[in-house]
């Protein structure tokens, strides 16, 4: 029996494995097609593509810290996903974790030594991303209102609040022409490995490797699971359901915080307006393309940003506009979600 | 003020009127349309890239009602046939229409078309007050009086409407009664991307009458919230969208008297009214809810969790299954 099922196992990984693959080629017909439809000439489309993400080390590195805050943005969907909640305000929430950032470092004011500058900075974005998310999380609480809904619409007061911040009182009287925040000085900017890459890199694998043990293996995760597949049994079992959805929710808030400040402190260095815009959405479409597991949004945010990256290309080299790649990457997901697996016993049901 | 704030929630509202009915029109049938929002800008696009090519805002208004629509059969292709995720799908939508828009809209950017003009009623635009609020508009704003309670009708009213409701609560039992649910939720996704597509058409070439990338900047996800709002019924959608709309026009009211609160936060009036009512109103709406959108979230969040396994265990039932011929061999055994 175990022979059996080992060798089915087998055979369905094949499957899977042939099933995205062919997933992934037509996807890139179809934006291939798009391109014609344009006017543009998709095989020099997608040479510009590829050679801007493999051109050099400079460009594989930004591929590569481009996946941190998706990558942690895709955690945030995970995690209230297990308990049945879709947050789509990882846009809003990177933000704050940013906005949370440079707020400590602006209160530390240089103050501290290099690491515990650092930690304080990371925290207090992953706690102002959290807090973003607990309103949410509070409004379905206690107003039942739906969940999807009021992160997508925090996600604009979360935009307003950074145009606020950075017109306003944080503006640096020193940047002309487009207002920015002042510059984070060394003691509160991750160190690089090599080049631009960060030493966030390091921190976001083990990171998503906790959250699925986590989510596996504890208590904690398997009431959210009770909680996301059977509420009604949930309840029954006498879960406090209302503090467990809380949790899940003020923890993807939490990591999609901690990826806003790591792209200030690794990356971006001041604020502005227009930072790490479509990186929340972007991180959504990762997180359900490989249906929430923690494990494989690795892979798959690793994916969307050597595309997004990609784009840059064909902005500079083929002069489409560097939104474009959206369309690939919304295809990507469409194409994963309609025909990424094999149909499921209820829908042959229905079909045979 | 009053009338000027009046006059900006009807011209600014007309969009999130049309985008709503349209999505209650979709909920109403149990499918969650959160293209909604790429059906606006595909629309919007369309209406002025046509309007451009063809000097005519009509024509450029019909082809918007097509591509909206065309957008919402692909989530239409992934939901009802592939039974993809409702809300992951929307997304995407969204997120499709966005780069589209973007790709095939960088050359219209700094074009001008021709717009829409208002148009005063004869008579009726002299009344004071509710003359210049209610009769001094485009056309599309007109239709969109019309609309409404066209929408009412279609849904209580009308046969297909009963139908459409029916499958919206109880798609299980209406297959029984012999109604197929599959082409009542595609009339409904047509209807939304159609109208959401015509919502496009009107921010595009009467009311903003200019295209820049992300125009539509959320108000496609407005209308979807308006939706709970309006407990589902389009009269109320258009209370729910020209109070968001009065809140724009009264946030830049004050702007123009040169207020001294910041802009952003003036901006957040809006949303924050629209996130204020939900609140007030989200638990008194849930009875309104079509029956079987409830199962949306639930169901489909239960099958996103145990999608792998199951499938894994399905592969192996299947390959411990006995076939045809091995059953009928165990039934001689005995």
């Amino acid at each position: 029996m175990t022979a059996i099922s080992t060798a089915a196992d087998t055979g369905e990984r094949w499957n899977a494995a042939a099933r995205l693959a062919s997933v992934l080629i037509a996807s890139l017909v179809v934006f291939g097609l798009l391109l014609v439809a344009s006017g543009a000439n998709p095989l020099s489309g997608y040479s510009a593509m590829w050679s801007s993400i493999t051109r050099d080390s400079t460009a594989f590195g930004d591929v590569l810290i481009r996946t941190v805050p998706y990558l942690l943005g895709a955690l945030a969907v995970s995690v209230p996903a297990r308990a049945g909640l879709f947050n789509i305000g990882g846009e809003g929430q990177l933000l704050l974790g940013a906005i949370g950032a440079m707020a400590m470092a602006n209160v530390l004011d240089q103050g501290l030594p290099r690491a515990l500058t650092l930690v304080f900075m990371m925290s207090a974005g992953g706690a102002l991303g959290a807090s973003w998310a607990m309103i949410a999380a509070a409004l379905r609480a206690l107003a039942g209102v739906n969940e999807a809904i009021s992160t997508l619409l925090l996600n604009y007061l979360a935009t307003l609040l950074l145009g606020w911040l950075v017109f306003g009182r944080w503006k640096d009287p020193k940047s002309t022409g487009f207002p920015r925040t002042r510059p984070l000085a060394d003691v509160e900017s991750l160190p690089a490995l090599w080049g631009r890459v960060h030493i966030g890199v390091l921190v976001v694998v083990p990171l998503a490797v906790m959250i699925a043990k986590a989510l596996r293996s504890t208590s904690w995760g398997f009431r959210l699971t009770v909680l996301g597949r059977n509420p009604e049994a949930a309840r029954r079992s006498g879960f406090h359901t209302t503090g467990l959805a809380l949790s899940a929710l003020a923890t993807g808030g939490a990591l999609a915080g901690l990826g806003g400040a790591i792209q200030l402190a690794g990356v971006e260095s001041s604020l502005r307006p227009g930072i790490m815009s479509g990186y929340g959405f972007t991180a959504v479409l990762a997180a359900w393309m490989v249906r929430q597991s923690p494990l494989k949004a690795i892979a798959s945010s690793l994916l969307l940003a050597a595309i997004a990256i990609g784009g840059n290309g064909l902005k500079i080299r083929e002069g489409l506009s560097a939104a474009s790649v959206n369309i690939l990457m919304a295809i990507i997901l469409l194409a994963v979600l309609g025909w990424g697996s094999r149909p499921t016993q209820s829908s042959k049901g229905a079909t045979a | 003020m009053i009338e000027a704030i009046a006059i900006g929630a009807i011209r600014g509202g007309t969009s999130v009127v049309l985008a709503g009915v349209g999505e209650t029109i979709a909920e109403r049938s149990g499918l969650i349309y959160l293209g909604c929002e790429g059906s606006m800008l595909v629309g919007a696009l369309t209406a002025y890239a046509v309007g451009i090519e063809t000097g005519n805002p009509w024509l450029g208004a019909l082809a918007a009602v097509c591509t909206g629509a065309a957008l919402a059969m692909v989530y239409g292709l992934l939901v009802i046939v592939r039974r993809a995720n409702q809300i992951a799908t929307g997304l995407a939508i969204t997120f499709l229409g966005l780069g589209a828009t973007s790709l095939f809209g960088q050359s219209y950017v700094s074009q001008g078309v021709r717009p829409f003009v208002p148009w005063a009623m004869p008579g009726l635009s002299d009344i004071p007050f509710v003359g210049n609020v209610l009769f001094n508009h485009d056309p599309l704003t007109y239709l969109s009086f019309v609309v409404v309670p066209a929408a009412w009708w279609f849904l209580f009213r009308s046969g297909p409407g009963l139908r459409m409701r029916a499958v919206g609560e109880r798609p299980d039992i209406v297959g029984t009664m012999g109604v197929a649910a599959p082409s009542s939720r595609w009339m409904a996704l047509a209807l939304a991307g159609g109208l959401a597509g015509l919502g496009g058409a009107q921010l595009a070439t009467a009311f903003a009458r200019t295209w820049s990338e992300n125009m539509v900047a959320g108000r496609g996800f407005i209308a979807v919230a308006l939706v709970i709002f309006a407990a589902w019924n389009p009269l109320n959608i258009a209370i729910g969208a020209y109070l968001f709309a009065g809140a724009v026009a009264f946030e830049l009211q004050l702007q123009a008297r040169g207020s001294d609160i910041s802009i952003f936060l003036l901006d957040a009036i809006p949303y924050l009214t629209v996130i204020a009512v939900l609140t007030a109103l989200s638990r008194r709406r849930r009875h309104a809810a079509p029956e079987s959108l409830a199962t949306v979230f639930q169901q489909d969040a239960a099958t996103f969790a145990s999608r792998q396994p199951r499938s894994r265990r399905a592969t192996r039932s299947a390959a411990l299954r006995p076939t045809p011929t091995t059953l009928n061999h165990e039934r001689t055994i005995p």
